[in-house]
């Protein structure tokens, strides 16, 4: 597996992604650095791909790009040639395999979420070596492991979307405070039927915690 | 004879290896490579009112030596965007001239002018494709159909779009003084203040940055380029000449060439 | 650089442009040659001095030559020293990660006699400045010389002076350059070339 090379941009990064009944949650920070310099402060990792379908990008700021441009036009031309939007899943494979093939030179940790007629709503995880799950909610970044086991007691499955918010806000404003490579915005996408919402939260309007 | 010297010249497209062998087992005995030019620089960019202004500063070095004290780090791209280059001065300055043809041609080919997120999409791509190995940071800003745009491209090929950026050696310098001036829709004279003053930071608080601030500021159909805009560092005049008496130095003459048939070429 | 050492240095003069070098060829600290030229005339007008390893030198020299050449035959005109800067720098960049290890520089009158000068990195990157430019072992040195002695508007025999002390009091303080020197001075009248009383040790 690849290492980040010298003086690449990383996104250190916490990103999620929530299912419940109808939709998902999407939820990321918004910092970007390379080494100890915070390159961008808002920085927006959740990438759409398709019109129901957004990917949360972790790792190599360009390799994460480059793979979503990518899946991006795949998926331009997938809609045009069968006369409706792809699902979560076909989404979901293609970034897989991207990542699988290209594993020894990508630093890409990616999660896909979205809305479907088929699946409702779906999340799938790309890890570091290109496997993919299937997950009724999943962590990624640096920031996840400081939150692992507040995500464990406190997800339960069907939830509302107005809980899953609420979860992934918690989620991610937990991780930044404790990950130095995380922090800034917490930035979400909710996606349903209906399309996408965008919600941002400001530093100074995070959850209230303990910050010591 | 001469079509096949030509044909010889013909180099297939990109770059070539040939030396890379030979050079991996000179320096293996010990042979010092010198360095290429890097410019140490400050290059910054921000959207205003209506439109962008980039600044950079002018300095080239190799290593400590100050290679060029007045260089151009703001690159044509094509008639309504220009690019910073920050990073090894030969990539910036052949990575923005070929991404500069290519838009060339596609504007001819498409018969519009090009976007600024097509000249983005260019850069990022020919930087992804080689991996970090060139090394060239750019600030790219433009004006298009869709109005200002101002981006920022690492040597890795990610790319940001912000109101306002900063990058090379005196970024963070630069981006001080952006973090704690810059609101949103300023006015042409306050940007382009802010602007001097984020190089100027550069040029004085960066070892890597110096001499003059040029700047470049992109409006809807027009483009104002200044070289030298604010020049803090004029060198102070000689008060005397080092100037030597004819004849100084001892010499024999060896060859004197007349040129007087030969300069005309007008033929 | 440092395996064979070499100082070349390029002045802008009043309608005129000097290039000089200094004629060491050594192997480190053996010396080889007393005699090795670094300075060539490319066109009547127009002279490049190549620095660096020497096996680089000589097929940088060669190939340009005919590059220079095959131009002369498709345009049916001679090469202006601006295009020739850019031939040489994209002859450079061509091996960016392979590269040939010298650091040229250009000196030459244009078709208007206005004067250029010009040098670049060993991958090509090109610089264009409105007084000297200069490039080998003893580049750091003679960057201090022109900066104190240069000044603007020279006249051609002031230029010599001035180009020439700039380059012997550089190699001078340089333990593998020297052993000699030559200086070309370009006027739209003709190129005098002189070769220099110099230290040989």
């Amino acid at each position: 597996m690849s290492k980040l090379k010298p003086g690449e941009i990383s996104m250190g990064t916490t990103i999620m992604a929530v299912e419940f009944d109808g939709g998902v949650v999407l939820g990321a920070d918004s910092r970007t650095s390379s080494g100890p310099y915070i390159v961008n402060r808002v920085t927006d990792k959740l990438t759409m791909v398709n019109e129901n379908i957004y990917c949360c990008r972790s790792g190599s700021a360009a390799d994460t790009q480059a793979v979503a441009d990518i899946v991006r036009y795949q998926l331009d031309q997938y809609t045009a040639q069968h006369g409706e939007p792809p699902t979560v899943k076909v989404a979901a494979s293609l970034f897989q395999e991207i990542c699988y093939q290209n594993r020894s030179q990508l630093m890409a940790g990616i999660i896909i979420a979205g809305w479907d007629k088929r699946e409702g709503g779906s999340v799938y995880d790309i890890p570091l070596g290109g496997s993919l799950h299937r997950e009724p909610f999943s962590l990624g970044g640096s920031g996840s492991t400081y939150v692992y086991g507040y995500c464990d007691k406190t997800f339960r499955r069907g939830m509302s979307k107005e809980e899953c918010i609420e979860f992934v806000k918690n989620t991610v404003s937990l991780a930044m405070t404790r990950d130095g490579s995380s922090g800034g915005v917490v930035r979400l996408a909710v996606i349903t039927k209906d399309g996408v919402e965008r919600h941002i939260i400001p530093g100074n309007q995070l959850p209230e915690q303990y910050t010591g | 004879m001469l079509a096949q010297a030509e044909h010889q010249q013909q180099s297939a497209a990109g770059f070539k290896f040939d030396n890379v062998k030979r050079n991996q087992l000179l320096t293996g005995k010990g042979f010092k490579q010198s360095t290429a030019t890097k410019t140490g620089t400050t290059i910054v960019g921000l959207i205003y009112k209506d439109g962008v202004v980039l600044g950079a500063d002018t300095r080239a070095t190799a290593d400590t030596i100050v290679a060029d004290k007045n260089c151009e780090k703001i690159h044509y791209l094509a008639p309504n965007m220009y690019c910073c280059g920050a990073g090894t001065a030969a990539d910036t300055e052949f990575t923005t001239n070929m991404v500069s043809s290519q838009i060339a041609l596609h504007s001819l080919n498409t018969g519009r002018e090009a976007r600024v997120a097509t000249a983005m999409t260019m850069l990022k791509h020919h930087l992804f494709r080689h991996q970090g190995y060139i090394g060239a940071a750019l600030v790219l800003g433009g004006y298009d159909i869709t109005g200002p745009h101002l981006y920022s491209i690492a040597p890795h090929g990610s790319t940001d779009k912000l109101p306002f950026v900063t990058m090379g050696s005196g970024s963070l310098a630069a981006m001080s003084m952006f973090e704690s001036r810059w609101r949103p829709n300023m006015s042409r004279d306050e940007a382009v203040e802010l602007v001097k003053d984020a190089i100027e930071a550069g040029i004085f608080n960066d070892l890597g940055s110096g001499s003059n601030v040029d700047i470049c500021i992109l409006t809807q159909g027009n483009v104002e380029y200044v070289r030298g805009y604010s020049r803090p560092n004029e060198r102070v005049e000689k008060e005397q000449s080092y100037r030597f008496p004819r004849g100084t130095t001892e010499f024999y003459v060896t060859k004197t060439t007349e040129t007087a048939t030969a300069m005309d070429t007008s033929a | 650089m440092e395996y064979n050492g070499s100082a070349i240095v390029a002045m802008v003069g009043k309608n005129c442009v000097a290039i000089a070098a200094d004629k060491r060829l050594g192997q480190q600290a053996l010396t080889v040659d007393m005699d090795f030229e670094k300075v060539f005339p490319m066109t009547d007008r127009t002279y490049i001095g190549l620095s660096g390893l020497a096996t680089d030198v000589k097929t940088v020299h060669d190939t340009l030559r005919m590059r220079v050449n095959l131009y002369k035959h498709r345009e049916e005109r001679v090469i202006e020293p601006r295009t020739m800067a850019h031939m040489v720098s994209h002859m450079l960049y061509e091996r960016r990660f392979g590269p040939y290890y010298i650091e040229p520089i250009i000196a030459g009158l244009d078709k208007n006699q206005k004067p250029f000068i010009c040098g670049t990195d060993l991958i090509g990157c090109p610089n264009f400045p409105s007084d000297f430019v200069v490039t080998g072992t003893a580049g750091s040195n003679l960057f201090g010389m022109c900066e104190s002695l240069w000044e603007p508007d020279l006249e051609a025999d002031d230029l010599f002076e001035t180009i020439s002390q700039a380059l012997l009091n550089a190699v001078d303080r340089d333990a593998v350059s020297g052993w000699g020197a030559v200086v070309h001075v370009i006027t739209p009248e003709g190129v005098i070339t002189r070769e220099i009383k110099n230290r040989m040790d």
